[in-house]
Formats: C-alpha cells, structure tokens, sequence
C-alpha cells in the first residue's frame, strides 16, 4: 500500500505519465530481486509417522542466489525439496515458484522450472545413449524432433560433453554420469537446479568438476541452484547456508558466519571447516576464534614461520 | 584372517570392450586384523577385487588364499558357506537389501542362514543393534519406518551378527552426515580391535589416513601401489600419474611447502600437521 502510494506520488511529481512502469522501478535494489522461491508455514508429515518431518518452514530464495540446505540425516532436507517440485504435497502452508502458488493444476508449469540432480548417478538414466538419456525429458514435454536434436547437443556442449553422446551411460565415469544428469536436466531449461547430494558418491577429481560446473552454469544461465550437502568445503561456494534440524529452520546465514560456531556445528551434523581444525591445534602459536579461512592460515603461519 | 592374491586376473564375459579386464595380474597380502584401504577412480577394480575374497566373482587366472580356504578357476559354488560366514560384506547403499518386516528378522537372517538356532540369531540380534548405535527399542520397528542413516546401521548390524572374521566394506558412509560418518568409522575400528580384519573401499582419504594401516591403490585393474598410508600418499610417481588424490592435511602442507615450510614427508592427519608446523615454527 505504502509502496503504491509512493510510487503515484514520485510519478506525479515528475510528471512521469507511463503507468506500465513498473513499481518495483522505485524500491531499493535489494528488494527489487524476486523470489524465486518463497515458502511460507510449511507443514508435512508422512503417512503414519506422527512427526513432522518439515515443522513450520518458511523461506524466500531469490532468483540466481545459491543456497546450501546443511543438517543431519532426517533432519527434513529432502522432504523439503520434494515439497517444492511438488512431488508431496503440503499439509498446510504454501510454496510460491516463479511467483505463483502451487497446486494441483499449477505444478506441472511449476516443475518445468525446477532440475534435480539425484545422489546416485546410476539411479537416474533410462537412455541406451548419452543423447538418449538427455532427450528423455524433452520427450516427455512433446518437443518437435529437430528441435530436440538441437537442444540435446546444447545441453550436452554445456556440460562439456559432447564428444560422448553416443556412448553407453553405463560405461562413464562417475563424474561424467554426473554430468549428463545435470545436461538431461538443462535440457529442459529451468530456472532452479536442485541438487540433492549429488556429488556425495563421486571420488575428489568427479567432484571439484561438477561443483565448477554447477558456479559456471549459475552465472551463465542466471539459475537458482539449491545444493542439499553434507560437504562443509562444498557449502563455502554458497550464498547462504540453511541449517535443518527436525524440520526447522535454525540457522539462516551466510557461510562464515555458520564456521563462527565452531564445535557447535556437529550438533547439526556437519564438521568443522578443515582450517578451524588445524588452528585450535595451534592455539599455543596462533591466536584464533572463530572462523579462519585457508589463505587467512596460510599467512599467519608464514608470517610466524619468517620472525623465527 | 590373512588373505593373499597370486596373480589373480578376472575378465569379465562382456560384449562391452570398455569392462573387459575386471581384474590384471593382482598379487597381494592382506594381513590378520589389519585395517586396510583400498582406493581408486570409479570402474578401477575396486569392487572387483573384494568380490573375490567371499568368491562372489572367481579368478580367470590365479589363486586367492583366505584363511584355509582356496579359491581357484575351478572353485564351484557348492561348499562356499563356511567361507561366506567368516567373509561379511556391507555393500554399497546396504539399506537396499532390508526386506523383513522388523528390524530384528532382519539382522537375524543371516546368522540363522549361516546356521545360528533361532535363540543364538536372536541374542545376536539384540547385541548388534547396541553395538551399531540403535536401542533394543529398534528390534520390534520395521526396517521402512527408519531414516536412511538408521537403515544403513540395522543392514551393517546384520553383516556383524554372523560374527565374521573379515569385514570388508564398500564406501559404508556414502551419503551419511559426517558425524554419522564418524561414528559408523570408528564402529570398524572398533571391530578390529576386537581382532576382525577390516577392508574399506572409499573415496574418502582422511578417512584412510585417520583409520588405516594399509592403501592398496587400483587403476584400470592394475594393483599400483600398496603400502601404509604415509609411504602412498608420498609416492611422487602414484600423485603425478593422478592415481589418488591427498587428505586434506597434505594438501594444505603442499600449500605451506609452497610459501617456505618444508617437510621431509607430506603429513597426512591434522596431528601429524600440527605437529610439524609447531616444530618448525619453535625450531629445534
């Protein structure tokens, strides 16, 4: 009401006579992005259990952030991104995708916005081939033939894995299948990449590829991803950090602010940072509280290392 | 239980050039109640490996010794009880393989069919699932109602129920939160403590170098290197064919090596680092 008010007053006081502008025109920058993304009083439980799984969430996700959704096992992370592709459907509450509700008539539009990235590469591919693989998911939105070919080599050269098309899923490295499920979910050009674990099965080298594809991709293709993870490392790429704990929120922040809790993290099921680890076994050299990051180390290891 | 491979070669009938050679010419010897870590890309032989040692899979060419049982080419399948109850295996998303309606039944089931009575499967049972980190509370759920973490701990209970002498492990911990993670780790340790043979397959190396008394490293089916883990991780050749990767302690030692510290040897756990920071900054 305010903000309407405003916006007629400036208007008229500059004379401006074009009523298509839009309001969000004169809101300060910060508010001015929209949430992709905005849960409000979410409820759920599963058939039989008589705990909520997700207990009253609510949350705004704006559009290109990266979020990290942290805690235990159980803690209510997958059932909260299933919520969202409306895979279960809410007890109470709603979930708001691209600025409309979803219900029952609108969460098809809604999940054609919404990729996953499942946890186990090998779960996830129905293709003979590579390009196969990738296609399903076009065919299922009935795209012309020509026109798939087309977006399949797309998604494929965005992964950097064009030269494989033709070959066998089965016969590709972790990392690589990993590659294609995401190349299968680009296909399909949605707004918001979720990835559920899905690098916790990969060996390092699977991993570090995937996680600069997905910062790559984010940029290039302005998406909104949502990485569930239990990799501390992982969650430092992030804009802000969710922690989870029986399906509520408890921590909304930002990564260096979640380190700050030190030994407390474990109460959420995550592990130090690899840094504060190796400074409180320097607490006789270093003077440390908190979180310190890797080069923040480095120096002050280099810098005592020099005055002896 | 001491395992030895002699020029073990498994190929597999595939039509499929790419998974051809399972296994070539591995030779090596796993000692009585060692912790050993065997590492390596995805498809490097891994798992082909430990099929071996309960003879799941059976060599091309070779001998596998475990224990006083021999496996050959010629090995049938009659007869391989006696060495699938000493030689437990938790396989990867063992949670998968729960299909009793409670949690008891199911980690009764092996024992009974390694021939344990119905009272010897149950005691087993109720002293498992402590043992795994669940309440006798557990026994009477069903193994669906669990979370996928308590899952994963009712499934190893069932493998530790037989009482196995050797227990290997495939990637236990994939997908656990790390305090999980630990807690399951030092679940095995303790096993070996109590005189089990424990053989993991990770991709987890502070894992390896805060657990492990062995590495055995595989790639495209080749054994291509062993030893304890301080001796691998500083195999200059393994790092830079990219055959493993670092715990994280020597890649940050790498990166102060980098800037003026030196070490004789990367350390490979946060107290061996510490360590040799403190000493280099103190000076001797």
């Amino acid at each position: 009401m305010l903000v309407t008010s405003l916006t007629k007053s400036i208007s008229e006081i500059s004379g401006n006579r074009d009523t298509n502008l839009s309001n969000d025109f004169f809101l300060p920058k910060g508010e001015q992005m929209e949430n992709i993304i905005s849960i409000k009083d979410v409820f759920y439980k599963y058939p039989g259990s008589d705990n909520y799984a997700v207990n009253g969430i609510s949350l705004d996700i704006k559009a290109n952030e990266w979020i990290s959704i942290v805690g235990k096992n159980g803690s209510g992370k997958t059932t909260l991104t299933r919520l969202i592709d409306g895979l279960e459907e809410c007890e109470s509450g709603t979930i708001e995708i691209d600025g409309v509700v979803t219900d029952e008539e609108t969460i098809w539009d809604a999940r054609k916005k919404i990729g996953i990235v499942f946890q186990n590469p090998d779960h996830q591919f129905v293709g003979a081939t590579v390009e196969d693989d990738v296609a399903f998911g076009l065919e299922n939105q009935g795209m012309p033939r020509e026109q798939m070919i087309n977006a399949v080599d797309n998604a494929l050269k965005m992964v950097d894995m064009q030269d494989f098309k033709k070959r066998d899923p089965q016969s590709l490295s972790g990392g690589q299948k990993q590659r294609v499920a995401i190349a299968g979910v680009l296909a399909i050009k949605p707004q918001i990449i979720i990835m559920d674990e899905s690098t916790s099965m990969l060996d390092p080298e699977g991993r570090k590829t995937v996680i600069n594809l997905i910062e790559q991709l984010r940029s290039e293709q302005n998406l909104t991803v949502i990485s569930i993870t239990h990799d501390i490392e992982e969650t430092q790429l992030s804009d802000r950090i969710i922690v989870l704990n029986s399906g509520k929120i408890v921590k909304d922040t930002d990564p260096a602010d979640l380190y700050n809790l030190g030994p407390q993290l474990t109460e959420f099921g995550l592990e130090e940072p690899f840094t504060n680890l190796v400074a409180a076994g320097l607490t006789d050299l270093i003077d440390f509280k908190g979180y310190i990051t890797e080069e923040g180390l480095i120096d002050k290891l280099c810098e005592l290392n020099l005055k002896r | 239980m001491r395992i030895e491979f002699e020029k073990v070669t498994h190929s597999y009938e595939s039509s499929n050039p790419m998974s051809g050679l399972g296994l070539a010419n591995v030779s090596c010897t796993i000692e009585s109640g060692q912790f050993t870590a065997i590492v390596g890309k995805t498809g490097s032989g891994k798992s082909t490996l430990v099929k071996h040692i309960n003879a799941l899979l059976k060599p091309t060419s070779g001998t596998i010794t475990v224990g006083d049982h021999q496996i050959t080419p010629e090995t049938d399948n009659k007869n391989l009880k006696p060495l699938r109850k000493k030689v437990g295996m938790v396989f990867q998303f063992p949670e998968s393989q729960l299909f009793e309606d409670t949690v008891e039944k199911d980690i009764m089931f092996g024992p009974k069919n390694f021939g344990f009575t119905e009272e010897q499967a149950k005691e087993a049972a109720s002293k498992m699932i402590e043992v795994v980190g669940l309440g006798p509370d557990y026994l009477t759920k069903s193994p669906f109602d669990l979370s996928g973490g308590q899952m994963r701990r009712v499934a190893i209970a069932g493998v530790l129920a037989s009482d196995p002498e050797t227990i290997i492990l495939d990637e236990p911990t994939a997908g656990l939160d790390p305090v999980g993670r630990k807690e399951i780790m030092d679940l095995f340790k303790a096993q070996q403590s109590r005189g089990k043979t424990i053989i993991l397959i990770t991709h987890n190396m502070d894992d390896v170098a805060n657990y492990a008394d062995k590495l055995m490293v595989m790639h495209d089916s080749h054994l291509v290197g062993q030893g304890t883990p301080k001796q691998v991780f500083n195999d200059q050749e393994l790092l830079n064919k990219n055959y493993i990767s670092l715990p994280q302690s020597a890649v940050f030692a790498q990166k102060l090596a980098a800037k003026g510290f030196t070490f004789d040897q990367l350390p490979i756990t946060i107290s061996e680092l510490t360590a040799e920071i403190k000493q280099q900054i103190h000076g001797d």
